[in-house]
Protein backbone atom coordinates (compact mmCIF):
# COMPACT_ATOMS: atom_id res chain seq x y z
CA UNK A 1 0.00 0.00 0.00
CA UNK A 2 2.78 2.40 1.00
CA UNK A 3 4.58 1.69 -2.26
CA UNK A 4 1.46 2.34 -4.29
CA UNK A 5 0.85 5.57 -2.40
CA UNK A 6 4.45 6.64 -2.95
CA UNK A 7 4.25 5.85 -6.66
CA UNK A 8 0.94 7.66 -6.89
CA UNK A 9 2.39 10.71 -5.18
CA UNK A 10 5.44 10.73 -7.44
CA UNK A 11 3.33 10.43 -10.58
CA UNK A 12 0.92 12.99 -9.29
CA UNK A 13 3.75 15.46 -8.78
CA UNK A 14 5.16 14.68 -12.21
CA UNK A 15 1.79 15.21 -13.85
CA UNK A 16 1.04 18.40 -11.93
CA UNK A 17 4.38 20.07 -12.54
CA UNK A 18 3.81 23.43 -14.24
CA UNK A 19 6.98 22.90 -16.26
CA UNK A 20 5.84 19.51 -17.49
CA UNK A 21 2.82 21.26 -18.96
CA UNK A 22 5.13 23.11 -21.36
CA UNK A 23 5.99 19.84 -23.12
CA UNK A 24 2.91 17.65 -22.81
CA UNK A 25 0.24 19.88 -24.35
CA UNK A 26 0.00 20.61 -28.04
CA UNK A 27 -0.76 24.29 -27.37
CA UNK A 28 2.78 24.75 -26.10
CA UNK A 29 4.30 22.73 -28.94
CA UNK A 30 2.40 24.93 -31.41
CA UNK A 31 4.04 27.89 -29.70
CA UNK A 32 7.54 26.36 -29.78
CA UNK A 33 7.23 25.46 -33.45
CA UNK A 34 5.55 28.69 -34.57
CA UNK A 35 7.80 31.00 -32.60
CA UNK A 36 10.84 28.89 -33.48
CA UNK A 37 10.19 29.43 -37.19
CA UNK A 38 9.53 33.13 -36.62
CA UNK A 39 12.72 33.44 -34.55
CA UNK A 40 14.86 31.85 -37.26
CA UNK A 41 13.16 33.96 -39.95
CA UNK A 42 13.76 37.17 -38.00
CA UNK A 43 17.38 36.26 -37.24
CA UNK A 44 18.10 35.58 -40.91
CA UNK A 45 16.32 38.79 -41.93
CA UNK A 46 18.34 40.79 -39.41
CA UNK A 47 21.51 39.27 -40.86
CA UNK A 48 20.57 40.38 -44.36
CA UNK A 49 19.39 36.95 -45.46
CA UNK A 50 15.99 35.21 -45.60
CA UNK A 51 14.27 31.95 -44.74
CA UNK A 52 12.41 32.06 -48.05
CA UNK A 53 14.43 29.27 -49.71
CA UNK A 54 12.84 26.64 -47.49
CA UNK A 55 9.44 28.37 -47.24
CA UNK A 56 8.65 27.22 -50.74
CA UNK A 57 5.09 27.51 -52.03
CA UNK A 58 3.40 26.77 -55.36
CA UNK A 59 3.06 29.71 -57.76
CA UNK A 60 0.19 30.53 -60.11
CA UNK A 61 -0.02 28.15 -63.08
CA UNK A 62 -2.15 27.61 -66.18
CA UNK A 63 -1.03 24.26 -67.61
CA UNK A 64 0.14 21.02 -66.01
CA UNK A 65 3.51 21.53 -67.67
CA UNK A 66 3.93 24.62 -65.43
CA UNK A 67 3.46 22.41 -62.37
CA UNK A 68 6.04 19.93 -63.63
CA UNK A 69 8.47 22.76 -64.22
CA UNK A 70 7.92 24.19 -60.73
CA UNK A 71 8.48 20.77 -59.18
CA UNK A 72 11.67 20.28 -61.18
CA UNK A 73 13.02 23.70 -60.25
CA UNK A 74 12.08 23.54 -56.58
CA UNK A 75 12.05 19.79 -55.84
CA UNK A 76 14.93 20.05 -53.38
CA UNK A 77 13.20 22.88 -51.53
CA UNK A 78 9.98 20.86 -51.22
CA UNK A 79 12.00 17.93 -49.86
CA UNK A 80 13.79 20.21 -47.37
CA UNK A 81 10.47 21.72 -46.30
CA UNK A 82 9.11 18.23 -45.64
CA UNK A 83 12.13 17.45 -43.47
CA UNK A 84 11.63 20.71 -41.57
CA UNK A 85 7.96 20.03 -40.87
CA UNK A 86 8.59 16.35 -40.13
CA UNK A 87 11.27 17.21 -37.56
CA UNK A 88 9.25 20.01 -35.95
CA UNK A 89 5.92 18.20 -35.76
CA UNK A 90 7.63 14.85 -35.18
CA UNK A 91 9.40 16.08 -32.04
CA UNK A 92 6.16 17.62 -30.83
CA UNK A 93 4.18 14.46 -31.55
CA UNK A 94 6.80 12.32 -29.78
CA UNK A 95 6.62 14.57 -26.71
CA UNK A 96 2.84 14.14 -26.72
CA UNK A 97 3.28 10.37 -26.66
CA UNK A 98 2.66 9.65 -30.34
CA UNK A 99 5.25 7.18 -31.65
CA UNK A 100 7.45 8.93 -34.19
CA UNK A 101 7.67 5.74 -36.26
CA UNK A 102 3.88 5.91 -36.63
CA UNK A 103 3.73 9.68 -37.11
CA UNK A 104 6.26 10.08 -39.93
CA UNK A 105 4.77 7.76 -42.59
CA UNK A 106 1.33 9.24 -41.96
CA UNK A 107 2.67 12.79 -42.08
CA UNK A 108 4.46 12.09 -45.37
CA UNK A 109 1.11 11.29 -46.94
CA UNK A 110 -0.51 14.36 -45.37
CA UNK A 111 2.34 16.52 -46.72
CA UNK A 112 2.03 15.13 -50.25
CA UNK A 113 -1.75 15.52 -50.29
CA UNK A 114 -1.48 19.05 -48.85
CA UNK A 115 1.06 19.92 -51.55
CA UNK A 116 -1.32 18.70 -54.24
CA UNK A 117 -4.12 20.84 -52.77
CA UNK A 118 -1.84 23.86 -52.46
CA UNK A 119 -0.97 23.51 -56.15
CA UNK A 120 -4.62 23.11 -57.05
CA UNK A 121 -5.40 26.39 -55.31
CA UNK A 122 -2.83 28.15 -57.49
CA UNK A 123 -4.47 27.05 -60.75
CA UNK A 124 -5.67 30.18 -62.52
CA UNK A 125 -9.06 28.51 -63.14
CA UNK A 126 -9.53 27.28 -59.56
CA UNK A 127 -11.91 30.08 -58.53
CA UNK A 128 -13.89 29.65 -61.76
CA UNK A 129 -14.57 25.99 -60.85
CA UNK A 130 -15.02 26.73 -57.11
CA UNK A 131 -11.93 24.67 -56.28
CA UNK A 132 -10.91 26.55 -53.14
CA UNK A 133 -8.30 24.36 -51.39
CA UNK A 134 -9.96 24.35 -47.93
CA UNK A 135 -13.28 23.23 -49.37
CA UNK A 136 -11.72 20.68 -51.71
CA UNK A 137 -9.62 19.30 -48.83
CA UNK A 138 -12.64 19.04 -46.60
CA UNK A 139 -15.01 17.63 -49.23
CA UNK A 140 -12.51 15.09 -50.49
CA UNK A 141 -11.52 14.07 -46.98
CA UNK A 142 -15.14 13.61 -45.90
CA UNK A 143 -15.91 11.60 -49.01
CA UNK A 144 -12.93 9.29 -48.54
CA UNK A 145 -13.30 8.78 -44.78
CA UNK A 146 -17.03 8.08 -45.02
CA UNK A 147 -17.03 5.83 -48.08
CA UNK A 148 -13.72 4.08 -48.75
CA UNK A 149 -12.47 4.63 -45.21
CA UNK A 150 -9.10 5.89 -44.04
CA UNK A 151 -6.57 3.34 -42.80
CA UNK A 152 -5.92 3.66 -39.06
CA UNK A 153 -2.17 3.97 -39.59
CA UNK A 154 -2.83 7.47 -40.94
CA UNK A 155 -4.42 8.68 -37.70
CA UNK A 156 -1.17 9.77 -35.97
CA UNK A 157 -0.42 12.18 -38.84
CA UNK A 158 -3.81 13.85 -38.88
CA UNK A 159 -3.56 16.21 -35.89
CA UNK A 160 -6.02 18.95 -36.88
CA UNK A 161 -5.58 21.04 -33.75
CA UNK A 162 -1.80 20.76 -33.65
CA UNK A 163 -1.54 22.09 -37.20
CA UNK A 164 -4.20 24.77 -36.82
CA UNK A 165 -2.71 26.13 -33.59
CA UNK A 166 0.75 26.26 -35.18
CA UNK A 167 -0.81 28.12 -38.12
CA UNK A 168 -2.53 30.59 -35.78
CA UNK A 169 0.76 31.33 -33.98
CA UNK A 170 2.34 32.00 -37.40
CA UNK A 171 -0.68 34.10 -38.32
CA UNK A 172 0.21 36.41 -35.41
CA UNK A 173 3.26 37.44 -37.43
CA UNK A 174 0.94 38.91 -40.06
CA UNK A 175 -1.20 40.93 -37.66
CA UNK A 176 0.41 44.03 -36.14
CA UNK A 177 -0.07 44.38 -32.41
CA UNK A 178 -1.57 47.83 -33.03
CA UNK A 179 -4.29 46.24 -35.15
CA UNK A 180 -5.07 43.71 -32.43
CA UNK A 181 -5.25 46.51 -29.87
CA UNK A 182 -7.49 48.56 -32.18
CA UNK A 183 -9.84 45.76 -33.23
CA UNK A 184 -9.69 43.54 -30.16
CA UNK A 185 -12.19 45.47 -27.99
CA UNK A 186 -14.81 45.55 -30.75
CA UNK A 187 -14.28 41.82 -31.35
CA UNK A 188 -14.69 41.14 -27.64
CA UNK A 189 -17.92 43.18 -27.42
CA UNK A 190 -19.45 41.54 -30.50
CA UNK A 191 -18.36 38.07 -29.43
CA UNK A 192 -19.64 38.60 -25.87
CA UNK A 193 -23.10 39.61 -27.10
CA UNK A 194 -23.35 36.61 -29.40
CA UNK A 195 -21.80 34.14 -26.94
CA UNK A 196 -24.15 35.08 -24.11
CA UNK A 197 -27.21 35.03 -26.39
CA UNK A 198 -26.24 31.70 -27.97
CA UNK A 199 -25.42 30.05 -24.66
CA UNK A 200 -28.69 31.29 -23.18
CA UNK A 201 -30.69 30.08 -26.17
CA UNK A 202 -29.17 26.58 -26.11
CA UNK A 203 -29.15 26.22 -22.33
CA UNK A 204 -32.74 27.31 -21.74
CA UNK A 205 -34.02 25.44 -24.80
CA UNK A 206 -32.32 22.29 -23.47
CA UNK A 207 -33.75 22.76 -19.98
CA UNK A 208 -37.17 23.46 -21.50
CA UNK A 209 -36.89 20.20 -23.43
CA UNK A 210 -36.17 18.35 -20.18
CA UNK A 211 -32.46 17.73 -20.69
CA UNK A 212 -29.89 17.41 -17.90
CA UNK A 213 -28.34 20.72 -16.77
CA UNK A 214 -24.80 19.52 -17.33
CA UNK A 215 -25.65 18.44 -20.87
CA UNK A 216 -27.33 21.81 -21.43
CA UNK A 217 -24.20 23.66 -20.26
CA UNK A 218 -21.90 21.45 -22.36
CA UNK A 219 -24.03 21.99 -25.47
CA UNK A 220 -24.31 25.70 -24.74
CA UNK A 221 -20.58 26.27 -24.45
CA UNK A 222 -19.91 24.13 -27.50
CA UNK A 223 -22.19 26.39 -29.53
CA UNK A 224 -21.33 29.70 -27.91
CA UNK A 225 -17.64 29.72 -27.12
CA UNK A 226 -15.20 27.45 -28.88
CA UNK A 227 -16.86 24.39 -30.30
CA UNK A 228 -15.55 20.96 -29.37
CA UNK A 229 -12.86 22.49 -27.15
CA UNK A 230 -15.53 24.45 -25.30
CA UNK A 231 -17.67 21.35 -24.92
CA UNK A 232 -14.87 19.22 -23.44
CA UNK A 233 -13.62 22.04 -21.19
CA UNK A 234 -17.03 22.65 -19.66
CA UNK A 235 -18.05 18.98 -19.81
CA UNK A 236 -15.05 18.17 -17.60
CA UNK A 237 -15.50 21.19 -15.34
CA UNK A 238 -19.14 20.36 -14.54
CA UNK A 239 -18.72 16.56 -14.60
CA UNK A 240 -21.06 15.77 -17.50
CA UNK A 241 -22.02 12.22 -18.40
CA UNK A 242 -19.61 10.69 -20.89
CA UNK A 243 -22.32 10.08 -23.49
CA UNK A 244 -23.48 13.69 -23.13
CA UNK A 245 -20.01 14.96 -24.00
CA UNK A 246 -20.09 12.68 -27.05
CA UNK A 247 -23.46 14.10 -28.08
CA UNK A 248 -22.14 17.67 -27.78
CA UNK A 249 -19.03 16.78 -29.82
CA UNK A 250 -21.11 15.19 -32.57
CA UNK A 251 -23.48 18.16 -32.79
CA UNK A 252 -20.66 20.71 -32.88
CA UNK A 253 -18.73 18.82 -35.57
CA UNK A 254 -21.79 18.32 -37.79
CA UNK A 255 -22.89 21.97 -37.57
CA UNK A 256 -19.35 23.29 -37.90
CA UNK A 257 -18.86 21.35 -41.12
CA UNK A 258 -22.21 22.52 -42.48
CA UNK A 259 -21.18 26.12 -41.71
CA UNK A 260 -17.84 25.78 -43.52
CA UNK A 261 -19.84 25.53 -46.73
CA UNK A 262 -22.89 27.69 -45.86
CA UNK A 263 -21.25 30.85 -44.46
CA UNK A 264 -18.90 31.54 -47.41
CA UNK A 265 -21.69 30.64 -49.85
CA UNK A 266 -24.21 33.06 -48.31
CA UNK A 267 -21.56 35.77 -47.84
CA UNK A 268 -20.62 35.44 -51.50
CA UNK A 269 -24.25 35.58 -52.63
CA UNK A 270 -24.71 38.77 -50.58
CA UNK A 271 -21.42 40.25 -51.81
CA UNK A 272 -20.07 40.86 -48.31
CA UNK A 273 -16.60 42.36 -48.05
CA UNK A 274 -13.84 40.07 -46.80
CA UNK A 275 -13.58 41.89 -43.45
CA UNK A 276 -17.33 41.71 -42.77
CA UNK A 277 -17.59 38.07 -43.87
CA UNK A 278 -14.57 37.15 -41.72
CA UNK A 279 -16.19 38.78 -38.70
CA UNK A 280 -19.44 36.94 -39.33
CA UNK A 281 -17.64 33.62 -39.73
CA UNK A 282 -15.68 34.34 -36.55
CA UNK A 283 -18.90 34.98 -34.68
CA UNK A 284 -20.97 32.14 -36.07
CA UNK A 285 -18.56 29.27 -36.72
CA UNK A 286 -18.05 26.83 -33.87
CA UNK A 287 -14.44 25.71 -34.17
CA UNK A 288 -11.16 27.39 -35.06
CA UNK A 289 -10.16 24.92 -37.77
CA UNK A 290 -13.61 24.97 -39.38
CA UNK A 291 -13.80 28.75 -39.23
CA UNK A 292 -10.35 29.21 -40.71
CA UNK A 293 -11.31 26.90 -43.58
CA UNK A 294 -14.38 29.07 -44.25
CA UNK A 295 -12.51 32.37 -43.80
CA UNK A 296 -9.57 31.35 -46.01
CA UNK A 297 -12.01 30.20 -48.66
CA UNK A 298 -13.74 33.57 -48.59
CA UNK A 299 -10.46 35.48 -48.61
CA UNK A 300 -9.63 33.60 -51.80
CA UNK A 301 -12.66 35.20 -53.49
CA UNK A 302 -11.15 38.68 -53.16
CA UNK A 303 -9.86 39.72 -56.54
CA UNK A 304 -11.19 36.64 -58.29
CA UNK A 305 -14.95 36.94 -57.72
CA UNK A 306 -16.52 40.21 -58.93
CA UNK A 307 -18.16 42.29 -56.21
CA UNK A 308 -16.14 40.97 -53.25
CA UNK A 309 -14.36 43.95 -51.73
CA UNK A 310 -11.47 43.92 -49.27
CA UNK A 311 -8.07 42.31 -49.11
CA UNK A 312 -7.70 38.50 -49.19
CA UNK A 313 -6.10 38.47 -45.73
CA UNK A 314 -8.91 40.50 -44.14
CA UNK A 315 -11.26 37.51 -43.88
CA UNK A 316 -8.74 35.44 -41.92
CA UNK A 317 -7.66 38.47 -39.83
CA UNK A 318 -11.23 39.42 -38.89
CA UNK A 319 -12.07 35.79 -38.19
CA UNK A 320 -9.05 35.36 -35.93
CA UNK A 321 -9.71 38.55 -33.98
CA UNK A 322 -13.33 37.57 -33.46
CA UNK A 323 -12.85 33.88 -32.71
CA UNK A 324 -9.51 33.73 -30.94
CA UNK A 325 -9.49 37.08 -29.10
CA UNK A 326 -13.25 37.49 -28.80
CA UNK A 327 -14.29 33.95 -27.88
CA UNK A 328 -11.55 31.36 -27.29
CA UNK A 329 -9.67 33.18 -24.54
CA UNK A 330 -12.76 33.23 -22.30
CA UNK A 331 -13.20 29.47 -22.08
CA UNK A 332 -11.51 29.30 -18.66
CA UNK A 333 -13.93 31.87 -17.29
CA UNK A 334 -16.92 29.95 -18.65
CA UNK A 335 -15.57 26.70 -17.18
CA UNK A 336 -14.93 28.28 -13.77
CA UNK A 337 -18.34 29.97 -13.52
CA UNK A 338 -20.23 26.89 -14.66
CA UNK A 339 -18.27 24.55 -12.38
CA UNK A 340 -19.04 26.88 -9.48
CA UNK A 341 -22.74 26.80 -10.31
CA UNK A 342 -22.65 23.02 -10.84
CA UNK A 343 -21.05 22.32 -7.47
CA UNK A 344 -23.23 24.73 -5.51
CA UNK A 345 -26.59 24.75 -7.26
CA UNK A 346 -27.13 21.65 -9.37
CA UNK A 347 -28.10 18.14 -8.31
CA UNK A 348 -25.24 15.96 -7.05
CA UNK A 349 -23.70 13.28 -9.25
CA UNK A 350 -21.71 11.10 -6.87
CA UNK A 351 -18.51 12.82 -7.97
CA UNK A 352 -17.52 15.97 -6.12
CA UNK A 353 -15.81 18.55 -8.32
CA UNK A 354 -13.53 21.21 -6.93
CA UNK A 355 -14.28 24.63 -8.29
CA UNK A 356 -11.30 26.96 -8.33
CA UNK A 357 -10.37 30.23 -10.00
CA UNK A 358 -7.17 28.47 -11.12
CA UNK A 359 -9.45 26.88 -13.73
CA UNK A 360 -9.33 30.16 -15.67
CA UNK A 361 -5.61 29.79 -16.34
CA UNK A 362 -5.52 25.99 -16.44
CA UNK A 363 -8.03 25.88 -19.29
CA UNK A 364 -6.71 28.96 -21.07
CA UNK A 365 -5.89 28.10 -24.71
CA UNK A 366 -2.17 28.77 -24.38
CA UNK A 367 -1.49 28.94 -28.13
CA UNK A 368 -3.09 32.41 -28.03
CA UNK A 369 -0.01 33.59 -26.12
CA UNK A 370 2.15 32.47 -29.03
CA UNK A 371 -0.13 34.35 -31.43
CA UNK A 372 0.29 37.57 -29.40
CA UNK A 373 4.06 37.16 -28.98
CA UNK A 374 4.42 36.56 -32.74
CA UNK A 375 2.48 39.74 -33.41
CA UNK A 376 4.61 41.73 -30.95
CA UNK A 377 7.88 40.42 -32.42
CA UNK A 378 6.97 41.31 -36.00
CA UNK A 379 5.60 44.70 -34.95
CA UNK A 380 8.89 45.43 -33.23
CA UNK A 381 11.07 44.17 -36.08
CA UNK A 382 9.22 46.09 -38.78
CA UNK A 383 8.60 49.39 -36.97
CA UNK A 384 11.60 51.19 -38.53
CA UNK A 385 10.42 50.64 -42.11
CA UNK A 386 8.22 53.04 -44.06
CA UNK A 387 5.47 51.55 -46.26
CA UNK A 388 7.56 51.44 -49.46
CA UNK A 389 10.51 49.79 -47.74
CA UNK A 390 8.18 47.38 -45.96
CA UNK A 391 6.67 46.24 -49.28
CA UNK A 392 10.03 46.04 -51.02
CA UNK A 393 12.22 44.52 -48.31
CA UNK A 394 10.23 43.10 -45.41
CA UNK A 395 7.41 41.37 -47.27
CA UNK A 396 9.47 39.20 -49.66
CA UNK A 397 12.21 38.35 -47.16
CA UNK A 398 10.20 37.92 -43.97
CA UNK A 399 6.41 38.25 -44.13
CA UNK A 400 5.74 36.19 -47.29
CA UNK A 401 7.81 33.17 -46.16
CA UNK A 402 6.02 33.14 -42.79
CA UNK A 403 2.73 33.40 -44.66
CA UNK A 404 3.75 30.37 -46.74
CA UNK A 405 4.54 28.37 -43.57
CA UNK A 406 1.12 29.35 -42.21
CA UNK A 407 -0.68 28.27 -45.37
CA UNK A 408 1.06 24.89 -45.24
CA UNK A 409 0.08 24.39 -41.60
CA UNK A 410 -3.54 25.33 -42.33
CA UNK A 411 -3.66 23.03 -45.34
CA UNK A 412 -2.44 20.10 -43.21
CA UNK A 413 -5.30 20.91 -40.83
CA UNK A 414 -8.04 21.32 -43.46
CA UNK A 415 -7.08 18.02 -45.02
CA UNK A 416 -7.10 16.30 -41.64
CA UNK A 417 -10.57 17.58 -40.69
CA UNK A 418 -12.31 15.68 -43.47
CA UNK A 419 -10.18 12.57 -43.12
CA UNK A 420 -10.77 12.28 -39.36
CA UNK A 421 -14.53 12.95 -39.47
CA UNK A 422 -16.11 9.52 -39.56
CA UNK A 423 -19.79 10.27 -39.19
CA UNK A 424 -20.81 6.64 -38.59
CA UNK A 425 -18.67 6.63 -35.44
CA UNK A 426 -20.49 9.60 -33.94
CA UNK A 427 -22.70 9.18 -30.91
CA UNK A 428 -26.42 8.90 -31.53
CA UNK A 429 -27.51 12.49 -31.00
CA UNK A 430 -31.20 12.25 -30.15
CA UNK A 431 -33.91 14.71 -31.15
CA UNK A 432 -33.99 16.95 -28.08
CA UNK A 433 -30.26 17.84 -27.98
CA UNK A 434 -30.44 18.41 -31.73
CA UNK A 435 -33.38 20.84 -31.39
CA UNK A 436 -31.77 22.69 -28.48
CA UNK A 437 -28.45 23.10 -30.28
CA UNK A 438 -30.12 24.05 -33.56
CA UNK A 439 -32.07 26.83 -31.86
CA UNK A 440 -28.71 28.18 -30.70
CA UNK A 441 -27.28 27.88 -34.21
CA UNK A 442 -30.16 29.97 -35.60
CA UNK A 443 -29.74 32.65 -32.91
CA UNK A 444 -25.97 32.66 -33.38
CA UNK A 445 -26.06 32.97 -37.18
CA UNK A 446 -28.72 35.71 -37.27
CA UNK A 447 -27.24 37.76 -34.45
CA UNK A 448 -23.70 37.35 -35.84
CA UNK A 449 -24.93 38.48 -39.26
CA UNK A 450 -26.71 41.57 -37.90
CA UNK A 451 -23.75 42.64 -35.76
CA UNK A 452 -21.18 42.04 -38.52
CA UNK A 453 -23.10 43.52 -41.45
CA UNK A 454 -25.07 46.30 -39.70
CA UNK A 455 -23.92 47.32 -36.22
CA UNK A 456 -20.16 47.01 -36.70
CA UNK A 457 -19.99 46.83 -40.52
CA UNK A 458 -18.06 50.11 -40.93
CA UNK A 459 -15.44 48.82 -38.52
CA UNK A 460 -14.99 45.44 -40.22
CA UNK A 461 -14.96 47.07 -43.67
CA UNK A 462 -12.13 49.35 -42.54
CA UNK A 463 -10.18 46.31 -41.38
CA UNK A 464 -10.47 44.89 -44.89
CA UNK A 465 -8.93 47.98 -46.44
CA UNK B 1 0.34 8.09 3.42
CA UNK B 2 -2.56 7.04 5.65
CA UNK B 3 -5.54 5.11 4.34
CA UNK B 4 -7.75 8.11 5.15
CA UNK B 5 -5.59 10.32 3.00
CA UNK B 6 -5.75 7.82 0.18
CA UNK B 7 -9.54 7.68 0.42
CA UNK B 8 -9.65 11.44 0.09
CA UNK B 9 -7.25 11.45 -2.85
CA UNK B 10 -8.27 12.96 -6.13
CA UNK B 11 -9.59 11.04 -9.14
CA UNK B 12 -6.29 11.46 -10.97
CA UNK B 13 -4.90 8.79 -8.61
CA UNK B 14 -7.86 6.46 -8.96
CA UNK B 15 -7.76 3.21 -10.92
CA UNK B 16 -11.26 3.87 -12.29
CA UNK B 17 -10.14 7.14 -13.84
CA UNK B 18 -8.78 7.20 -17.39
CA UNK B 19 -7.26 10.43 -18.73
CA UNK B 20 -4.61 9.23 -21.15
CA UNK B 21 -5.08 11.43 -24.24
CA UNK B 22 -5.20 8.51 -26.68
CA UNK B 23 -7.80 6.71 -24.57
CA UNK B 24 -9.89 9.87 -24.19
CA UNK B 25 -9.90 10.39 -27.97
CA UNK B 26 -10.87 6.76 -28.49
CA UNK B 27 -13.70 7.07 -25.99
CA UNK B 28 -15.07 10.31 -27.47
CA UNK B 29 -15.42 9.85 -31.25
CA UNK B 30 -15.14 13.08 -33.21
CA UNK B 31 -13.02 14.78 -30.56
CA UNK B 32 -9.92 14.83 -32.76
CA UNK B 33 -11.82 16.14 -35.82
CA UNK B 34 -12.07 19.71 -34.55
CA UNK B 35 -10.26 19.62 -31.22
CA UNK B 36 -7.90 17.35 -29.35
CA UNK B 37 -7.34 15.49 -26.12
CA UNK B 38 -3.86 17.04 -26.12
CA UNK B 39 -5.32 20.58 -25.90
CA UNK B 40 -4.64 22.81 -22.91
CA UNK B 41 -8.38 23.41 -22.41
CA UNK B 42 -8.84 19.75 -21.46
CA UNK B 43 -6.44 20.03 -18.52
CA UNK B 44 -6.23 16.51 -17.08
CA UNK B 45 -9.92 15.68 -17.37
CA UNK B 46 -10.78 12.06 -17.96
CA UNK B 47 -13.44 9.41 -17.81
CA UNK B 48 -14.64 7.77 -14.62
CA UNK B 49 -15.54 4.14 -15.27
CA UNK B 50 -17.65 3.93 -12.11
CA UNK B 51 -19.90 6.91 -12.76
CA UNK B 52 -19.55 6.96 -16.57
CA UNK B 53 -18.81 10.65 -16.37
CA UNK B 54 -16.25 12.95 -17.93
CA UNK B 55 -14.72 14.68 -14.93
CA UNK B 56 -11.88 16.89 -13.75
CA UNK B 57 -8.85 15.03 -12.38
CA UNK B 58 -9.13 17.02 -9.14
CA UNK B 59 -12.59 15.59 -8.36
CA UNK B 60 -13.14 13.21 -5.46
CA UNK B 61 -15.65 10.45 -4.75
CA UNK B 62 -16.29 7.63 -2.25
CA UNK B 63 -15.55 4.93 -4.85
CA UNK B 64 -11.88 5.96 -4.99
CA UNK B 65 -9.36 3.14 -5.30
CA UNK B 66 -5.72 3.95 -5.70
CA UNK B 67 -3.92 2.99 -8.88
CA UNK B 68 -3.92 4.00 -12.53
CA UNK B 69 -6.10 2.51 -15.21
CA UNK B 70 -3.34 2.99 -17.77
CA UNK B 71 -0.42 2.00 -15.54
Amino acid sequence: MAEIAHTADRRLLARRSPWGELFRKEDWWAIWIGLGLIGVAVALFAGGSSIKWIAVAPQKWSHLSDVTLQLKQHGLQYAALFVLWAVAFGIGAAALGIKISRFLPAFLLVYLAAGALYFLGQWDQAAHYNLEPPLVALGLGLLISNTLGVPRWLDPGMRVEFYIKTGIVLLGAGLPLTLIAWAGPVAIVQAAIVSLATFGAIYFAAIGLGLDRRLAATLGTGGAVCGVSGAIAVGGAVGAKKEHVSVAISLVVVWAIVMIFVLPLVSRALGLSTGVAGAWIGTSEFADAAGLAAAQTYGGYAGSVPGIAGSPDAAVSAFTLMKVIGRDVWIGVWAFVLSLIATTRWERTGVQSKSSAAEIWNRFPKFVLGFLVASAVLTLVTRGFDYAAYKKEVVPALVAPLQAFRTWAFTFAFLSIGLTTRIREFASIGARPFYAFTIGVVVNVILGFVLSTQVFSAFWNRLGQ
Amino acid sequence: MKRADLAAAACRQCKHFQNDAKQVEAALPGLSSLSSAYAAVRCDDGICAVHERYIAASSICPAFEEGYAFA
